[in-house]
């Protein structure tokens, strides 16, 4: 249910969280897809919103789709990027939330958060092998 | 010199494995690591790889006491890329539900509470008062855990007989008020146990993204059934209590106020159970295409806001299904509440979390 005061696209835009926003089954989307985690971060954190999840998928091209999403006065945000080097910036030291979902997507899907200290296993052991969700069967 | 205690895997206060390595000088823990993953089942991965009708049940497995709410979040991210709106009735049964669940595991989670205070007859209490809110699930579901009560577009079985749910809910709401309220909130043996330790802040629960009774009993006040409602809940009349001094008693507190609220939301949802079907027709056999599409869900579960991301590719199976849960959010606040309390104090304030292992692992 989309609970959102009126402007609130208006607001968004002008709190500086540019581009176009949509509203599509259960979230506010931004596009274009091609945020900077680090800066959106920050500015969330400037408007008191709370960080929620990460929520990684591996796209036919392999590349690995990434939907960070924010909670804004009860509002679900989400910001979408993508990278097929395996890599991300972290955003762990600007919101510790952020800690365990970088570590368990690092497992899942095998991204790399750069400018953390350490990325100690959070769901495997020591020494496992990381990406255990990715290569997926084709489905039928 | 400090010196390290391994606690766990098998933990002495909860039922659920995960390991904490608490660094101690003296009696006093100056650090703590935590050790997750031992109840790993790889869900997501799973629901990759199962058709959607299948991932119903397979979720509804995530958590042996909040099973409802992953069951019920799946359906209504399918519910959106579908368009399959359940009817009436189905939502005021799926706030029935969801209501249960908070009773159950709250009483659940006072009872252990109160084990770990040293309150054995509340803690006894607490599981008497459970197991009339078990039968209500089990009159309802047929059966006291797995409910299996969501479906694609309503509920599976319907409340046929409200009004002895409703006698179910006096009995209980007399003994939460009569029993729990005045010990939780008044009791001087557990202010003195419970104040003033495991002090998570506002601050400190904001920064961790806390979610749920554990982030309103350090005054962080959102509720998603209020924030972004789902179901009838914004036709429902509840207030969502909030402290703000953040230790174990504020948890108490919490806990103790939204069991209260829980009962009123029940009465109010059974009492306007509209009349009509319980879910919409759909397509028959198990091989239930979805259209392509992203839909995200938020339902507010015991613990706090749980979140399903379901990606379709056209198919009958999903491309993506994303679950965060609170406790996942939740836990790593225990390394804040602990640092500087008592070594003797550690158990209680771990389980003041509300954790559960299996939400958290997936």
């Amino acid at each position: 249910m989309n609970t959102a005061p009126e402007n609130f696209v208006q607001s968004l835009q002008e709190s500086g969280l540019g581009g176009d926003w949509e509203w599509k089954h259960g979230s506010w989307w931004q596009t274009p897809e091609a945020m900077e985690v680090r800066a959106t971060a920050e500015r969330m954190i400037s408007l008191d919103a709370r960080f929620v999840a990460i929520t990684s998928t591996e796209r036919p091209d392999k590349e690995i789709r990434l939907d960070y999403q924010w909670d804004l006065n009860g509002q679900l945000l989400t910001f979408i990027t993508a990278t097929a080097e395996q890599q991300m910036a972290s955003i762990t030291d600007l919101c510790p939330a952020a800690d365990w979902v970088e570590r368990e997507t690092r497992e899942y899907f095998g991204i790399e958060f750069t400018g953390r200290e350490t990325t100690r296993p959070l769901m495997i052991r020591d020494g496992d092998p990381i990406g255990i969700n990715l290569h997926k069967e084709v489905v039928k | 010199m400090s010196y390290r205690i391994p606690i766990g895997p098998y933990h002495p206060a909860l039922e659920e494995p995960y390991k904490l390595e608490l660094v101690c000088d003296g009696e006093i823990v100056s650090d703590a690591v935590m050790h997750l993953g031992f109840n790993f089942r790889g869900i997501e991965y799973l629901a990759e790889r199962r058709n959607y009708l299948q991932g119903i049940t397979l979720v509804e497995r995530v958590c042996g006491i909040c099973s409802n709410v992953h069951s019920l979040s799946y359906c209504q991210t399918v519910e959106q890329l579908t368009g399959a709106e359940p009817p009436e009735r189905a939502l005021y049964i799926r706030v029935a539900l969801c209501e249960l669940e908070r009773l159950h595991s709250h009483l659940l989670w006072s009872g252990t509470a109160a084990k770990l205070i040293g309150f054995k007859t509340v803690f006894m209490a607490c599981f008497t008062l459970r197991e009339k809110v078990m039968d209500a699930l089990s009159a309802i579901s047929g059966n006291r855990v797995n409910y299996g009560m969501n479906c694609i577009g309503g509920v599976n079985r319907d409340i046929v007989d409200p009004e002895a749910i409703l006698g179910i809910l006096d009995e209980l709401e007399n003994g939460i008020s009569r029993t729990i309220l005045p010990i939780f909130l008044h009791d001087k043996t557990v202010e003195s146990r419970c104040k003033g330790i495991g002090i998570l802040t506002r601050e400190q629960a904001k920064a961790m993204g806390a979610v749920g009774p554990l982030a309103r009993a350090s005054g962080v006040g959102q509720d998603i059934r209020v924030a972004a409602p789902y179901c009838v809940y914004d036709r429902i009349q509840f207030n969502v209590p909030v402290e703000t001094s953040g230790d174990v008693r504020a948890r108490l507190v919490v806990h103790a106020l939204e069991m209260v609220e829980s009962c009123r939301i029940l009465r109010q949802a059974l009492r306007a159970l509209p009349a009509g079907p319980i879910h919409t027709p759909t397509p028959a056999g198990a091989r239930y295409k979805v259209p392509a599409g992203t839909a995200i869900s938020r339902v507010e579960a015991p613990r706090g806001e749980v979140l399903y991301q379901v990606t379709s590719n056209g198919t009958d199976i999903p491309e993506r299904v994303r679950v965060r849960t609170p406790t996942f959010m939740n836990m790593a606040t225990v390394r804040l509440a602990v640092v500087g309390q008592q070594l003797a104090d550690s158990p209680l304030i771990q389980a003041s979390c509300d954790p559960c292992y299996s939400c958290t692992d997936r």
